[in-house]
Parts: C-alpha cells; sequence; structure tokens
C-alpha cells in the first residue's frame, strides 16, 4: 500500500490517510480481505505519529471499510456501509460545500465543476476496470 | 509538582540574562509517552528552556520537574535518566563510533551495552569508522543512539534536523517513530520547523518572545485555524470576533486569520453580513499567523 503525506497540505494527515486508503478501496487498488500494514509499520515508513495512523483506522473501521482483528492485523472488509444513508448524504454535503465554496472563491462555473466531477468520477471507474 | 502523568512539567519559569528576558513566565506540561514538538523562531529561547530542564542553568523563579525530579537540585540524576542531543552536537571527530560508545556509557550508570550494539547495527554505523568521516546524516543517528542507549523515560532533542538533508531528515524522524514513540519514550522536541515536525508529533507548543503562545494536539491546529475572507460591512465590530490572529485589508476586503472558526464564525458573519468564505491554511501559514500576526486593521 503507499500512502503519501502532503505535509505542506492543509488536510490533517489522518485524514489524508483515510482519503487515500479511501480512493485504494473505491479504485481497486486494495480489495477486500487484503491486509493493511501494522499501525508501527506504517507511521515508521510515513514517518507519522503512531496515534495519527490509530486514528485514521480506527475511523474506517467505524465506517465499516477496515476490519481491525484484535493480535491479527487490519484487513479491508466486505461489508456494506455501516452509516444509513443519510448519514452519508450529509458528511459528503460536508465536503461538497468546502469544495462549492473554493470553486466560487476560484471563480469556477457550476457548469465547469459539474464537468470536474464527471471525470474525476470517471477516473475511479476506469482505475477499477484497470484492476479487474 | 508531581503529576504522574507529565514527564515534564514547567510553571511560571523566568530566565533573565542581564536585562534581556528570555523567558516570562513559560507553563508547560508534557504527557507520558507523547511526543511533544516545542517550537519557536531561532533565537526565541527554546534552548534556554532545555538548558534548564537538564538544570545546565538555574531559572531565576518558577518551577520545573523532569521525570519527577528538580532538576536544580538533583541535576546530575536527571541527565542520567534522560537522553539528550544537543543542538549542533559536536563530537570527537579522532575518536572511532565504538570508542565513543564506549566512552559515554561511563556516564550512565543504566548503559545498555547489548541494545547500543543492536542499535549500532540497525542504524548501520560502522564500528571502526572515525566520527569525524561520518556523514551529517550518520552524526545524527550516533548522537541518537549514545542519548537511548541507557533507556530513558524521557528523550530531549534540540534541533536534532538542523543543517540535515531532506532524506536524512527523514530518516531521523523515523528513528524517532520506531525507536522512541514504539517504546513509549516520551519526546520533547525542538524546532523552528513546524511543518517538518507536526507529522510525528502530538502535541505542538510554540514559545515566542519568551511566552508560551499556544499549546495544542496537532489536528486542532489545522482543523481550527482558518482564514475568513469577507467584505466588512461594519469594521468597528471586530473587536467583538474572539481570537483574531491576523487582519490584513485589501481593496475593501478582509482577510481574518482566526484561531478558532467555530467560535468565529458568527461574529464574522456579522461583521461580514454573510458573504464569508473560509480557507485552510497550510502550517507555516499558522504559524506565521501566531508569530508575526497583526490583531488590528491596517491597510496595505
Amino acid at each position: 500500500m503507499f500512502i503519501r503525506i502532503e505535509s505542506s497540505s492543509a488536510v490533517p494527515i489522518y485524514r489524508q490517510i483515510i482519503d487515500q486508503i479511501k480512493y485504494q478501496i473505491a479504485s481497486g487498488g486494495l480489495r477486500v480481505g487484503d491486509r493493511l500494514p501494522s499501525v508501527r509499520e506504517l507511521a515508521r515508513q510515513l514517518p507519522v505519529n503512531q496515534n495519527t495512523v490509530l486514528k485514521a483506522y480506527d475511523l474506517l473501521a467505524r465506517e465499516g471499510l477496515l476490519n481491525r482483528r484484535q493480535g491479527d492485523g487490519t484487513f479491508v472488509e466486505d461489508a456494506p456501509p455501516a452509516l444509513k444513508k443519510s448519514e452519508r448524504i450529509k458528511q459528503l454535503s460536508a465536503v461538497l460545500a468546502q469544495v462549492a465554496a473554493q470553486a466560487v472563491h476560484f471563480e469556477i462555473t457550476p457548469d465547469q465543476l459539474h464537468d470536474l466531477l464527471d471525470r474525476q468520477i470517471k477516473t475511479l471507474s476506469q482505475g477499477d476496470q484497470h484492476n479487474e | 509538582m508531581s503529576k504522574s502523568s507529565s514527564v515534564i512539567s514547567v510553571s511560571g519559569l523566568h530566565k533573565r540574562f542581564g536585562k534581556h528576558q528570555v523567558l516570562k513566565s513559560v507553563n508547560l506540561d508534557v504527557p507520558a509517552g507523547s511526543i511533544f514538538g516545542f517550537l519557536g523562531l531561532n533565537g526565541a529561547g527554546k534552548t534556554t528552556l532545555i538548558r534548564i530542564l537538564l538544570g545546565l542553568l538555574k531559572p531565576n523563579d518558577g518551577r520545573c520537574s523532569v521525570v519527577d525530579m528538580n532538576p536544580q537540585f538533583d541535576a546530575l540524576e536527571v541527565r542520567r535518566r534522560v537522553g539528550y542531543m544537543a543542538e549542533n552536537q559536536t563530537m570527537y571527530a579522532w575518536m572511532r563510533v565504538e570508542q565513543i560508545i564506549g566512552w559515554v556509557s561511563r556516564f550512565y550508570p543504566d548503559w545498555d551495552s547489548e541494545f547500543a550494539d543492536r542499535l549500532r547495527q540497525q542504524m548501520k554505523l560502522d564500528a571502526d569508522k572515525k566520527v569525524g568521516t561520518l556523514s551529517k546524516g550518520q552524526s545524527s543517528r550516533l548522537a541518537l543512539l549514545l542519548a537511548l542507549a541507557h533507556h530513558p523515560r524521557v528523550v530531549i532533542l534540540d534541533d536534532p534536523t538542523l543543517g540535515l538533508d531532506p532524506i536524512a531528515r527523514r530518516d531521523f524522524l523515523r528513528d524517532v517513530i520506531g525507536y522512541l514513540q514504539a517504546e513509549g519514550v516520551t519526546v520533547f522536541f525542538s524546532s523552528h520547523l513546524l511543518y517538518e515536525i507536526e507529522p510525528i508529533c502530538d502535541r505542538v507548543a510554540i514559545l515566542h518572545d519568551g511566552r508560551i503562545i499556544k499549546c495544542a494536539p496537532v489536528d486542532e491546529l489545522r482543523e481550527q485555524v482558518k482564514r475568513v475572507l469577507l467584505k466588512p460591512a461594519d469594521a468597528a465590530r471586530l473587536a467583538e470576533v474572539p481570537g483574531v490572529l491576523d487582519v490584513e485589508s485589501r481593496e475593501g476586503r478582509w482577510s481574518v486569520t482566526v484561531e478558532n472558526i467555530e467560535s468565529a464564525r458568527g461574529p464574522l458573519a456579522v461583521i461580514g453580513s454573510n458573504s464569508l468564505s473560509v480557507v485552510d491554511l497550510n502550517l507555516d501559514e499558522i504559524f506565521e499567523a501566531y508569530v508575526i500576526g497583526r490583531r488590528e486593521v491596517v491597510d496595505v
């Protein structure tokens, strides 16, 4: 598993780790049952604080994307999302609110924004096919 | 102070050199097992505080305790229990790696020779090499080894990555995670670069002009310190906004950096008649807002 930390970014590091693992699961880079590096290993590799990796793994486990088996390791989980759809929409809306504000700030029109979003979704599904 | 959960504890510490007040009532608590980033510009007083913690300098006022001892009275014992890596640490260039390890070991009753040897092999340090011929990265590893081999409960690192190239710096941070955090050792890590140490820290404290102006978990800094852009409708009400770190006015618009976006959002919305846009900041910008921010409106 490859994770890259952008240290000058405004996004907290645990968020960067979560986003990249989610991306890799969504694009097929990580598959159900794959074992993730241990907290110690990933922390040393990046290098970041162990508690940061722990926080990212715990939050992903709470969302049902990872399974943390005591003494055994952390695995990609094959489970329906643990969150209700209304909750998922709420969380996504919070991200989109930031995107929308940034778009207005950068003077990107709504049409351009929709195009950009479509393109990103297409990239994800291509990554998926590539891995089939 | 005998809070067993704090490994280093400082309260109301003052230090003067002649007329120059270097530390003005510094308070700090370093929780056991944490990696604590101690941040400040060059000359902010970081090394002065560290030298007080090690009993190498006496404060003019205030208290401090390190591993439940007072460095003013038990300086020798504190230095035996603590691992310390000095800023620009110089080592005898003519000694071989093995010799310097043997020489330093004699100062520590709890020195673990087997552990030192294992560390030396893991760190790929050649026992027969002269200290003077080591690269900067290798020297810093050796200094870390010398600070670790007596199994200290706390390690104080004074700007240890100063002068290292980016690759040696990353390797050094890896060693801090792998050899210290993984073993539950408390780390007090001073630096003048927030972005460099932030990824490995649990908490950071910013020392500026002799005072701790901020002490917080690192995620809190990124998530709460924000810049807000707005068109001010009622400029006089800026005083009502809590935690303003910096204000800039440009062509009738304001850029206001606040400590906590949640508590500042309401009052700012009133001033900007709801025309707010919130901008994320990177760590350099956050550090800058704290240490050189202007709290009043000045046209630029």
